[in-house]
């Protein structure tokens, strides 16, 4: 997509059709927007802090998800994806940024731990390729399509996930 | 007096004083023993004999002084990178002559170093690089004379190796061979991209400067090293040609390759280029012999464009020959020093777009002058 | 000649640190590059989870040699934003004087392997002495050289030691005409600009989906820089510019660094000026809550990221590093292609690779 022409107060049209005072906080009009877009898998929308908003989505709408806050929010950066284990199962956390907005976007999804796996993000954003291996090398977590998920740090034949809790060095 | 006849007098003395041993056994052995001593004493006093013993012992000199003077370059050469780079250079070892004994200690310590070949190596190509190019040049050196006495001269008139500034140019030339067989006898992708590297960059360069070289011929009208200085008495060449003698010096750091152009040896891409292969004393004498080209380089460009050892008769003429020397050799270091190092498709296009037509535009103006009866 | 592949790497002058690049070379033309990393894999993220949250600051340190403080200053904030501890204005002063200290000593660390890795070897030897200064302007203040150990959870360890400021104010105006004295070193160097001008183009929207940041990106014309987009510290009271450049090349990625550097000048002082006295430090609980932290900095080398999982002990649960250089590194095949094999040197050198925060 190119950049700028779609971005901001010219965002989705659910935006245009729906305009209120909440709006005028970027982070509010994009939970806003989410949830009206996704109201199934798009949950716990929230602000933390001033420009800094958080939200979960349910695994199997994470690429969708994750190409309409590109195409239409102007969540052009990539910060970060990191994996985080719990005893219940993984939390793949993506940190989504706006350079233009001024806007951090805490993704949070989920994974139980039968079945590790994600979708690639990483046809969205170039820079998810390597922190996705990254993630699968150290923690175990697989993603759906990427085009080579293999370990990077560590070498090709290591057998376990270090940074998973049931690791002992 | 000049170093033939010097090195006659003591090829003669030593001869005489040999041939007493050989004739007094002539007289006192049996006439099937006596006879061949006296062959041997008659053979030692025969004129082909001590002519060719004197030439062997005046190269022996040459060298033996050209070698001591590379030791001076090296020395040179880190003590100004120490000016210029912030640190002292050597310092210890021979503390009180400013730590010239340096180069020797490292001398020894590589004679000393264990002579590592990879086992994939070329071993014959291997082994013969660093001889031919050590070898190939200290031939330069041997007919580059230091002035009209200190020379490599076949006879008393001190008549000169004909045609010796051709030699060592032609000289010069050998090394690309050298290189190129030791970038592929390694048996590496760095020494053979070195290798390649430097053999494009050589011959590239060579055009140019044997350009320029040839201006200077044509002006002085000879191939001699004495007769070339001698044409120099009333104005140095490189004033007529300066656009010469700035491509020739270019050429020059090219050809010795220290940065901006030393490519083959790029340490930052290449390690260190066609010598990653080499360790202890071989690889010494691939340091050793970018020191001698240097030193040659310098004396060419001395020889040919600054007026040889002419100057004010206070010092020696052959001390005129190295001052300009060295000075030809700080200001490559100077330069070297400053200069970031260039690539290899711009260096070649440098060579071949800007310095040949600079080298040909160098040898009209020489003919102009030439026609024009100005020289 | 064929298409071979070339190992440049591990152990190799143009790495400046412990990884491989492949490049496969047509002739001397790249047409294909794969960097592989984790030679230096310490498994800090792991370690960090056996380790209280007051203990992991000279593990952050670690990081990178090159710029240690903004590590160490990158996790504190990041455990403050956990246990919601609020820094007296003094210590974020400091905090903010002290970065951009270890920023210009980054970047002259930076230009003096650009200047060895193209030969330029006067370049190399001035920038280090230089970065010396910095060096010791930060013992001076933090009591070591590469390894500071200096901010704490709620401040830093200590105030500033006697005569600092006069220090401070005489190293920066030493620095501001040694900055001239590059710019004329390099600049005017016809051989300089033949090298850089115009090899290893990276496009912005190239570099802004491959989710390059910091310098890198600045010099193709994105003015990301998060002290200006998300202000962190006390960043909002200082008045700077955000360097940048258009053309997206190993010079513009130069020119983008010494303007860097004129500007930490600059902030260095106003940071002087304006550091008010008073406390440096606060008591941190010792135990975080069981909830989560983020801190982001603008790093020498790009943005850096630290995500901090607490569960109510005294240690992280977890904690995950997004290094700068790890997302830029893999953004290099992009720029290295079409190229020839002496500029992967150039090219690589103007990334500013740092492999101890690459690998962690």
């Amino acid at each position: 997509m190119s950049e700028g022409d779609e971005r901001g107060s010219t965002g989705t049209n659910s935006i245009e059709t729906a305009p209120s005072r909440i709006d005028a906080d970027p982070g509010q009009r994009v939970l806003r927007a989410l949830t009206e877009a996704f109201p199934e898998t798009v949950s716990d929308g929230a602000q933390v802090k001033p420009r800094f908003i958080r939200a979960r989505v349910d695994r199997s709408d994470l690429y969708s998800v994750c190409r309409s806050l590109k195409d239409h929010h102007g969540f052009e950066h990539l910060t970060m994806i990191s994996a985080v284990e719990y005893d219940d199962g993984f939390e793949v956390v993506y940190h989504i940024t706006s350079h233009q907005a001024g806007l951090l976007l805490e993704l949070i999804t989920s994974a139980p731990k039968t079945d590790p796996t994600v979708d690639s993000i990483s046809s969205i954003w170039g820079g998810a390729n390597w922190q996705e291996r990254e993630s699968y090398d150290l923690m175990g977590v697989v993603f759906r399509n990427h085009p080579k998920l293999e370990r990077i740090l560590l070498p090709k034949d290591v057998l376990y996930h270090p940074l998973r809790k049931d690791f002992r060095g | 007096m000049n170093l033939f006849e010097f090195c006659y007098g003591i090829i003669h003395w030593l001869v005489d004083l040999v041939n007493n041993l050989w004739y007094r056994l002539g007289d006192v052995l049996p006439w099937y023993f006596g006879d061949f001593f006296t062959g041997v004493g008659d053979f030692a006093a025969s004129d082909s004999h001590l002519s060719f013993m004197t030439i062997l012992l005046e190269s022996i000199i040459i060298i033996l002084v050209a070698l001591i003077n590379v030791l001076n370059f090296l020395w040179i050469f880190r003590k100004i990178s120490g000016r210029i780079l912030d640190f002292y250079g050597p310092y210890y070892v021979g503390y009180r002559i400013g730590g010239w004994l340096q180069n020797l200690a490292d001398g020894i310590k590589l004679f000393l170093k264990e002579i590592i070949v990879p086992t994939k190596a070329d071993k014959l190509g291997f082994f013969l690089a660093p001889i031919i190019f050590v070898g190939s040049s200290l031939l330069i050196l041997s007919v580059i004379p230091l002035s009209e006495n200190f020379g490599l001269s076949t006879n008393s008139s001190g008549e000169y190796v004909p045609a010796g500034a051709l030699f060592a140019l032609a000289a010069f030339s050998i090394a690309p061979f050298a290189i190129l067989l030791a970038g592929w006898s390694s048996n590496n992708k760095y020494t053979l991209i070195g290798g390649m590297r430097s053999a494009a960059q050589m011959m590239s360069y060579e055009i140019p400067l044997i350009l320029c070289a040839a201006s200077v011929f044509l002006l002085a009208g000879s191939f001699n090293f004495v007769d070339i200085v001698d044409a120099q008495r009333d104005i140095w060449f490189f004033v007529p040609m300066f656009i010469g003698f700035v491509v020739f010096l270019v050429c020059l750091i090219a050809e010795v390759e220290i940065v901006p152009f030393d490519l083959p040896e790029a340490e930052a891409e290449l390690v260190e280029g066609w010598t990653t292969e080499y360790g202890g004393m071989r690889f010494g004498l691939f340091y050793m012999t970018t020191a001698i080209r240097s030193y040659a380089g310098g004396a060419l460009a001395t020889a040919l464009f600054l007026g040889g050892w002419q100057g004010p008769s206070l010092i020696p003429d052959e001390i005129w020959f190295l001052i300009k020397a060295y000075i030809v050799y700080t200001v490559f270091m100077w330069l070297t020093w400053s200069v970031p190092r260039i690539r290899i498709d711009q260096m070649l296009g440098l060579g071949w777009r800007r310095l040949l037509p600079l080298a040909v535009l160098n040898l009209l103006i020489a003919a102009v002058l030439k026609t024009g009866g100005w020289f | 000649m064929a298409e071979m592949w070339i190992n440049m790497g591990p152990q190799h002058p143009m790495t400046h640190g412990l990884w491989n690049l492949r490049v496969k070379v047509d002739g001397e033309t790249i047409v294909d590059a794969e960097p592989e990393v984790g030679y230096l894999h310490r498994g800090i993220e792991k370690i960090c989870e056996g380790l209280t949250y007051p203990q992991i600051i000279p593990i952050a340190d670690r990081l990178c040699y090159g710029s240690s403080f903004t590590w160490s200053h990158l996790y504190c904030l990041t455990a403050e934003d956990l246990m919601d501890v609020e820094v007296p204005e003094r210590a974020e002063y400091i905090r903010v004087m002290a970065i951009e200290m270890q920023r210009i000593a980054s970047h002259l660390m930076w230009l003096a392997a650009y200047a060895g890795d193209l030969g330029l070897s006067v370049g190399f030897t001035n920038a280090m002495r230089d970065r010396e200064v910095f060096i010791d302007l930060l013992q001076g203040l933090a009591g070591s050289r590469l390894t500071y150990n200096y901010p704490r959870i709620g401040g830093v360890a200590h105030d500033l030691p006697p005569n600092f400021e006069r220090d401070a104010l005489r190293t920066v105006r030493y620095m501001e005409q040694r900055l001239k004295e590059y710019e004329d070193l390099f600049d005017n160097s016809k051989i300089f600009m033949m090298r850089n001008v115009g090899i290893g183009i990276l496009r912005k929207e190239d570099g802004i989906d491959l989710g390059v940041t910091g310098p890198s990106l600045r010099a193709s014309g994105a003015s990301y820089d998060l002290r200006k987009d998300m202000p962190y510290s006390v960043y909002p009271e200082i008045d700077f510019n955000v360097a940048t450049h258009k053309d997206g090349d190993c010079y513009a990625r130069y020119r983008v660094r010494m303007d860097e550097m004129w500007e930490c000048c600059s902030i260095i002082r106003q940071a002087l000026k304006k550091m008010p006295k008073g406390k440096w430090r606060v008591v941190a609980p010792r135990n975080a809550p069981a909830s989560t932290g983020l801190g982001r900095v603008e790093d020498p080398r790009g943005e850096a990221v630290m995500y901090v999982v607490g569960d109510g002990s005294d240690k992280p649960y977890r904690l995950k590093i997004r290094s700068p250089i790890f997302v830029t590194l893999s953004a290099a095949p992009k720029i290295l292609v079409g190229y020839k094999l002496a500029d992967v040197v150039v090219i690589m050198g103007g990334l500013d690779m740092c492999l101890g925060e690459n690998d962690r």
